[in-house]
């Protein structure tokens, strides 16, 4: 956590410095809502929240950053008696490879409090995204992520990660953008508690984020 | 004969007057002898002509009673007597010419014997012109009328001498001077005389026309700011408007439902579609907003490119141009100019 934290810090510190010419970064506070799902249906949670993004693009290269935290509550008929509360970092670097395309990578960390309520998440990302311009100022984004090598606090292990994510970036007037990115998030984890033979715990979890932004 | 003398004497009298006309006649002797020509009385024009010859004549009017004696021997038959007169009308003014339209076939053909009979440098021409050092010639023209030795010279007021050329001519010479000294550099600026000298034997003859040399800058070329005919393009362009971004929308927001729902875990139950709603949402009305918009310009690549090479052109004639200004800034542009010329012509 600390060390993403640090990342877009560093991020945030360096685009200014840049010259506004060459790289443009935007930054803004966002709202969350969020739906999760683990180990079985009848435990589930959903809720809102509130997180920050930031994204900067030198020619090809580009990088985005997230961070929510959000409130999860037990939803009517779930199992759950309790909420918990998720903190949640997103880091992405891309590389376009062609007008429309990028590759990416990155990492997820998401922390779960109290500790024991949820997983807590770390993976790696790596992938790919399709960005198109629709219109003056308004992008499109669409990716797909393998979550490769993901950790949890309670053990076990994930062959089969993935993230699917949209998003939207439309310039609402001068330096002020609006945002929308929407992920869906499903990790098939499998755990072996005391020995007994592996059964499965999957997480799934779908977070839509909305804000506004500013351009340098 | 009487006829056909009557009708060579006509004709000699049309063109006469036309001759005579031109410079007024003081002698009285040679005024008689004229209204003698004109009355077709030739034995007494003859003696009037040889009596004016006998007294104080100017040199126009000593030609002009060396004409009437050509013509009238000419009307009289008397051809070398013609000859002899109009070879005195020559050299006493190598200028003169006859129009054979106006004068008999007799007189005419006679002057013309008498010209090729006596050594002139006729009708020595230099043209006005303007050219820069070393790019150009300036044109002289004369006429010799018998094969003779000619050395045309440029004789400078302060002193200095060019030879234009030396050669053995006859009839129409055509020369080209550069107006160059021997180490190339332009002839100095002044007032110049070209000298035509004819040489046969022992007859010489000469002719000059006074000339003047200035020198001047060369213009130097402007620099291009655009090629004649060729303009810039503009290099943006503005798509004609769609559906493209609805579409894309559609498409983008369609693939994160599609991979939603086939990603779902089984175990998991269906879960809330409202993230996807909210923000695909956003997404369509943004696409549909976009499309009714006017397409933002987009970079016209093949333009930007016509642009940067009709750029490079016009940066590549500049410098050619930048090129030339220098070298121009170091010639010279002769101008020469015929002065009025003094009657210096004659035989020595």
């Amino acid at each position: 956590m600390s060390r993403a934290a640090a990342g877009v810090a560093l991020l945030v510190l360096a685009a200014p410095a840049a010259p506004a010419q060459r790289v443009a970064v935007t930054v803004g506070p966002q709202f969350a809502l969020a739906s999760y799902r683990e180990v079985a249906s009848g435990l589930r949670y959903q809720g809102t929240g509130f997180g920050g993004a930031l994204s900067a693009r030198y020619r090809k290269l580009s990088a985005e950053a997230g961070v929510v935290r959000l409130t999860l509550d037990p939803t009517t008929g779930s199992a759950a008696t309790s909420g918990f509360t998720a903190t949640e970092v997103n880091l992405w670097v891309a590389y376009d490879v062609a007008t429309y395309a990028s590759v990416e990578a990155g990492f997820i960390r998401r922390t779960a409090d109290p500790e024991f309520d949820a997983q807590s998440v770390g993976a790696v990302r790596l992938g790919a995204r399709s960005f198109y311009e629709i219109g003056p100022g308004a992008t499109l984004l669409f990716r797909a992520n393998y979550l490769a090598a993901p950790k949890f606090s309670g053990g076990g292990h994930a062959g089969f990660s993935i993230d699917l994510g949209l998003g939207l970036d439309v310039r609402l007037a001068g330096r002020l953008h609006g945002t929308a990115a929407y992920t869906f998030q499903r990790i098939n984890r499998k755990t072996n508690p005391g020995g007994t033979g592996e059964i499965d715990a999957p997480i799934q979890e779908t977070v839509a984020r909305v804000g506004l932004a500013v351009g340098f | 004969m009487t006829w056909h003398l009557c009708a060579l004497a006509l004709l000699a009298g049309l063109a006469a007057p036309a001759v005579a006309g031109a410079q007024a006649v003081q002698n009285a002797t040679l005024r008689r002898a004229q209204q003698a020509y004109d009355n077709l009385e030739y034995r007494q024009v003859v003696s009037l002509a040889q009596a004016a010859l006998r007294e104080r004549l100017t040199g126009p009017e000593r030609a002009r009673a060396y004409e009437l004696l050509g013509f009238t021997y000419g009307a009289l038959d008397s051809i070398l007597k013609a000859v002899d007169a109009f070879k005195q009308v020559v050299l006493i003014d190598p200028e003169r010419q006859l129009d054979p339209n106006r004068v008999s076939p007799k007189a005419y053909s006679a002057f013309d014997v008498a010209l090729r009979q006596v050594l002139l440098v006729r009708q020595l021409r230099v043209d006005s012109t303007s050219f820069v050092g070393g790019r150009g010639a300036v044109p002289i023209r004369f006429t010799v009328t018998q094969p003779a030795r000619v050395v045309t010279r440029a004789i400078g007021t302060s002193g200095g001498s060019y030879v234009i050329d030396s050669g053995a001519w006859n009839g129409q010479v055509n020369l080209s001077w550069p107006a160059r000294l021997a180490n190339g550099d332009p002839v100095p600026a002044g007032n110049y005389t070209v000298v035509v000298e004819a040489r046969l034997g022992q007859n010489a003859f000469s002719a000059s026309q006074p000339i003047r040399v200035s020198h001047g800058s060369v213009d130097t070329l402007q620099s291009l700011t655009s090629l004649p005919g060729y303009q810039y393009l503009p290099e943006t362009e503005v798509p004609p408007q769609s559906w493209r971004p609805l579409g894309l929308a559609f498409l983008y927001t369609g693939g994160a439902l599609i991979g939603t729902l086939g990603l779902e875990s089984s175990s998991l139950g269906s879960g809330s579609k409202r993230e996807l709603a909210v923000v695909g949402g956003a997404a369509l009305v943004t696409g549909f907003v976009m499309t009714l918009r006017k397409p933002a310009p987009r970079p016209a690549a093949a333009n930007i490119l016509y642009n940067r090479l009709l750029r490079d052109q016009i940066a590549r004639r500049n410098q050619d141009i930048a090129k030339e200004n220098v070298a121009r800034r170091q010639q010279v542009q002769l101008t020469l100019v015929p002065l009025p010329k003094p009657s210096s012509a004659g035989p020595r």
